[in-house]
């Protein structure tokens, strides 16, 4: 038994320490340790895997898998639908790949955590200020999620089973908006958006509210139009039904536009990819989620507050734990353990190292940059804005010609051109959704228009009246 | 020193970054971009700091924390193992972090290649026909399982809502379940650490759509019965879920799918060595057999003419769980771990973990008597009982002396029965070698001495952290949970 050395991986013991180990328990072999786990179910062979590689070859590999990709480096792109290339500063990724906070665990122990509990305990304070509401949680797994974990909160808060959403959410989140209702047996009904404006069509959201009283109206600002919504004037149309406002939004138009929280919302959830992480070919994320002080006790996640030490002074540790999983079991408010601690410390770097006057001028650049734009293409023949109601950065529109031929074109100018709005949404032919970040140069603007006039003259679109 | 927070150190006109467009400094808003009624009039209340204080800020509230890179952290259940520094530099090459979820497939041939790769090594070393990458942690990987299980009743047309779950299961287990629709029945665990087989027998009827079940389970034992309980539980028409948790112990050595298990998930931060990053974000793949293989959540990654690709047309999927594929910069460092160990590697881990935690096990018995007279596999459940001061002020005190406390009843996210109230799971990990074994060990005797002359100084402990003992009384909540009854 166990003749050689294991080199392979992250082996710490020599063959002697394991002998000596083995010794020391009263065993003679390494095998002995699982002589508990009977014959018939052992796997007598090998795993069949790759073999173990050298450091020097897993760097060729991963260097290989990520050369076939193309990037938001390699092309100029005007992706968005939900994650956006904004611009990330260096201290981000330094501080948070400390060890000390990337290599430990959820702060169990308090004592010994009080660095990761302030970042928390700030992430809060400062997601709250972002938001519009104080009480926020130390994040679920991403924008989709917070919005299904909000839906489910405004249940339980006016003991209603059904929700009302906007036609307009990012398909994705409508998608696990509806896996998580359905095991909680909630309905869910969807509320049109006005053809015209773009934003929700507020005498159908009238009329479905009288109809069935709901837990809470579900609206995403923009909308998946790009479209902004008029979350005042929403969340006023809930609260005379005794239903709740909930509003899914974009972190970034904050510091342009109005909390959604100062707006009358009851619940803001957003995905808080925008503020300080990398768009990771989708994923890790996070989701964040802000409400009223009385519903504390709904909110999924963890959560940090101020308590006392021994010494009566102030200290951080996890709180209000009974409506979480390891207390409240199947009673919990959510089954989120681990969640996305580490990017929310990312958020907090980011809003630090940009600063007030930071936040706003990057969130006044995505906007104006997204209007400039917006404006050279629609003066393209054939072109124009699908909708009147107001945008961010985002923008939906209506093309002379097919989209997916446009943007194979644009792509072989190195240029990702946007989004083919049917894959997004069905009957959306020649549509296309784009976002604008600051990342985008005047010059790198002007350059893409010329090229959409070009590829859509080329393409020999057909000129609407 | 205490930790300060960062907003008193704001001071307005100082930033720490360079945001410079002279083509677009417009200044204010443009009046006809938005509503007036929706312009932000007043300030959010964000900090303004230059960079380099930004920097000291985050630098020094890093020294009041504690990670695997610092020293030894024994979290029973939680398997903190070394996080390997290359799988931090390659998950973040430009060609993943750059890469944007919805570009044209074809741009992103890397990530699918890696993906459908990552896929088949689980699905092998789980013993699974399929995995999904999609879920976002372990707790999620279970809802997504459950899921699937929930959808392949429906389409049999069976009324099953109940699923078993052993009392000594992690919090989620149950958590899960309901969130999917289900009932919870709880099993009891004998006194030999084994899940009751009479009591799940028992419960056994045909509302019954599965049992979860962590083998090893949290008390750290491997259950034997465990073929018994698959036919019993297959005989019945219902489904075997198999929580990952403790797959770190068996790597290569048995499979959850060779055990009779329909359905794994896994935690890659416990299992393939990715940062926990104080809470997150974790990984958690689901596997099935090829049965529940169309009710994954849409879309997975699958071959099609040849080339690894998303497959979104899944008719019979339970749904999606989360945006977009997965969390790609966590699974390529689960990927790279994987590629560093093969076979060998991963089997040697888990080697260890069990050579390790029955190696604590042997050395502290006569200070902390086991709680079960069988081995243990990764981590070890040791009796705090004979003690001269309470297990939890025991513990606090190894904190003074760099060693991470192991996981207590309401410290962690394993839910104990009250028989174990004073006991200590212990799980040193495969990462410790022998001698930080030997230290972690000495500092348990160091302040077993200590407790007998110097009791105070335990009660009163930790003594070198910024903040004294914090008491959270799990009782008062429980009292307030049933108080409030939501």
């Amino acid at each position: 038994m166990d003749e050689k050395n294991p080199v392979n991986g992250y082996n710490v013991h020599t063959l002697k320490d394991r002998r000596e180990m083995l010794d020391a328990i009263g065993l003679s072999s390494i095998d002995d340790l699982f002589s508990q786990i009977p014959s018939e179910i052992r796997l007598h062979r090998p795993l069949n895997l790759p073999p173990a590689q050298s450091e020097w070859e897993l760097d060729k590999r991963l260097h290989a898998l990520a050369a076939q990709n193309a990037t938001t480096r390699t092309h100029l792109s005007l992706l968005g639908g939900g994650a956006y290339e904004h611009y990330i500063p260096a201290v981000v990724p330094t501080l948070t790949a400390r060890g000390e906070y990337l290599t430990a665990y959820t702060p169990y122990q308090p004592e010994m955590s009080q660095g990761i509990l302030r970042v928390l305990h700030d992430f809060q304070i400062v997601m709250g200020r972002m938001l519009g509401l104080p009480a926020v949680n130390c994040s679920v797994y991403d924008g989709a999620t917070a919005l299904a974990e909000a839906a489910w909160m405004a249940c339980s808060i006016t003991n209603r089973r059904h929700v009302v959403v906007t036609e307009a959410l990012w398909p994705e989140y409508s998608q696990v908006l509806n896996t998580y209702m359905r095991g909680r047996n909630v309905t869910v009904s969807v509320i049109p958006t006005d053809a015209m404006t773009g934003s929700m069509d507020l005498e159908k959201l009238a009329g479905s509210l009288k109809d069935t009283p709901a837990a809470a109206v579900l609206t995403q600002t923009p909308n998946g139009y790009g479209v902004l919504e008029p979350i005042e004037h929403i969340s006023k149309m809930c609260h005379s039904c005794g239903t709740l406002s909930n509003v899914s939004c974009y972190p970034m138009m904050l510091g342009c536009l109005k909390a959604p929280g100062k707006q009358g919302a009851d619940i803001v959830t957003c995905e808080g990819q925008s503020l300080g992480l990398a768009l990771n070919g989708g994923g890790p994320y996070l989701g964040v989620m802000a409400t009223h002080e009385d519903n504390i006790k709904f909110l999924p996640g963890r959560i940090v507050g101020e308590c006392d030490d021994l010494k009566m002074e102030k200290a951080l540790a996890l709180v209000k734990e009974s409506r979480e999983q390891h207390v409240a079991r199947d009673k919990a408010t959510s089954h989120i353990c681990s969640n996305q601690a580490l990017l929310a410390m990312r958020i907090l770097v980011y809003l630090s190292a940009v600063g007030e006057h930071g936040f706003q001028k990057i969130s006044r650049l995505n906007a104006s940059k997204a209007h400039y734009i917006c404006e050279r293409l629609c003066e393209l023949p054939g072109v124009r804005r699908t909708h009147t109601g107001h945008f961010f950065n985002e923008f939906l529109l209506d093309l002379p010609c097919e989209t997916a031929p446009l943007l194979v074109t644009l792509q072989k100018q190195g240029i990702f051109g946007g989004i083919d709005f049917s894959r997004l949404y069905p009957n959306s032919d020649r549509k296309l959704l784009l976002a604008v970040t600051e990342t985008k140069s005047k010059t790198e603007l002007d350059r893409i228009t010329d090229v959409f006039r070009r590829a859509i003259a080329e393409l020999g679109g057909v000129i609407r009246s | 020193m205490k930790t300060q927070s960062i907003f008193p150190k704001s001071r307005p006109g100082v930033s720490g970054a360079s945001i410079i467009d002279a083509d677009f400094d417009t200044g204010p808003t443009d009046a006809s971009w938005f509503d007036p009624a929706d312009v932000r009039e007043d300030s959010i209340g964000l900090p303004e700091m230059s960079e380099v204080d930004v920097v000291r800020h985050f630098t020094n509230l890093s020294r009041a924390a504690h990670g695997v890179d610092n020293g030894p952290y024994p979290l029973g259940s939680c398997t903190m193992k070394y996080n390997p520094k290359r799988n931090d530099v390659l998950s973040t090459l430009d060609g993943f972090a750059h890469a944007h979820p919805r570009q044209p497939e074809p741009t992103l041939q890397g990530l699918w290649d890696m993906m459908l790769e990552l896929q088949e090594f689980i699905a092998e070393i789980t013993g699974m026909d399929f995995v999904s990458l999609q879920p976002a942690a372990g707790a999620h990987g279970e809802f997504a399982g459950l899921l699937a299980i929930r959808r392949h009743f429906e389409q049999l047309h069976h009324d099953r809502n109940i699923i078993l779950i052993p009392d000594s299961a992690h919090g989620t287990n149950p958590a899960s379940a309901a969130m999917v629709g289900y009932q919870c029945k709880i099993i009891p665990t004998t006194s030999d650490g084994m899940m009751d087989l009479d009591a799940m027998e028992h419960h056994l009827d045909q509302r019954v759509a599965g049992l979860m079940l962590t083998n090893p389970s949290t008390l750290g034992l491997f259950d034997e019965n465990i073929q018994k309980i698959a036919e019993k539980i297959h005989a019945n028409g219902s489904l075997l879920y198999y929580d990952g948790a403790n797959l770190n112990a068996i790597m290569g050595i048995t499979r959850p799918g060779d055990m009779g298990f329909d359905v794994v998930h896994i935690n890659t931060h416990k299992t393939l060595s990715t940062p926990h990053g104080g809470g997150g974000p974790g990984a958690g793949p689901v596997g099935v057999k090829a049965f529940l293989e169309k009710y994954l959540p849409a879309p997975v990654i699958r071959r099609i003419h040849g080339r690894a690709a998303p497959d979104d047309n899944r008719p019979m999927s339970a749904g999606r769980v989360k945006s977009f594929f997965g969390h790609v910069e966590v699974l390529l460092r689960a990927y790279c771990y994987i590629l560093t160990n093969g076979a060998d590697g991963l089997r040697t881990a888990s080697e260890n973990a069990v050579l390790n935690a029955n190696y604590m096990r042997a050395r502290l018995a006569d200070l902390l008597p086991p709680v079960f007279a069988q081995r243990c596999m990764h981590e070890c459940l040791l009796s705090g009982g004979s003690l001269k001061v309470n297990a939890f002020d025991f513990v606090k005190r190894l904190i003074d002396f760099g060693v991470h406390p192991p996981t207590l009843v309401g410290a962690g996210c394993v839910h104990f029965a009250k028989e174990y109230d004073a006991a200590m799971l212990i799980e040193p990990t495969e990462s410790e070698s022998r001698i930080s074994l030997d230290f972690i060990i000495e500092q348990f005797r160091r302040v077993a001495r200590e407790a007998a002359v110097a009791p105070y100084m335990i009660e009163t402990a930790p003594h070198t952290t910024d903040v004294a003992k914090i008491i959270k009384d799990q009782n008062a909540w429980i009292q307030l949970l049933e108080a409030t009854k939501y």
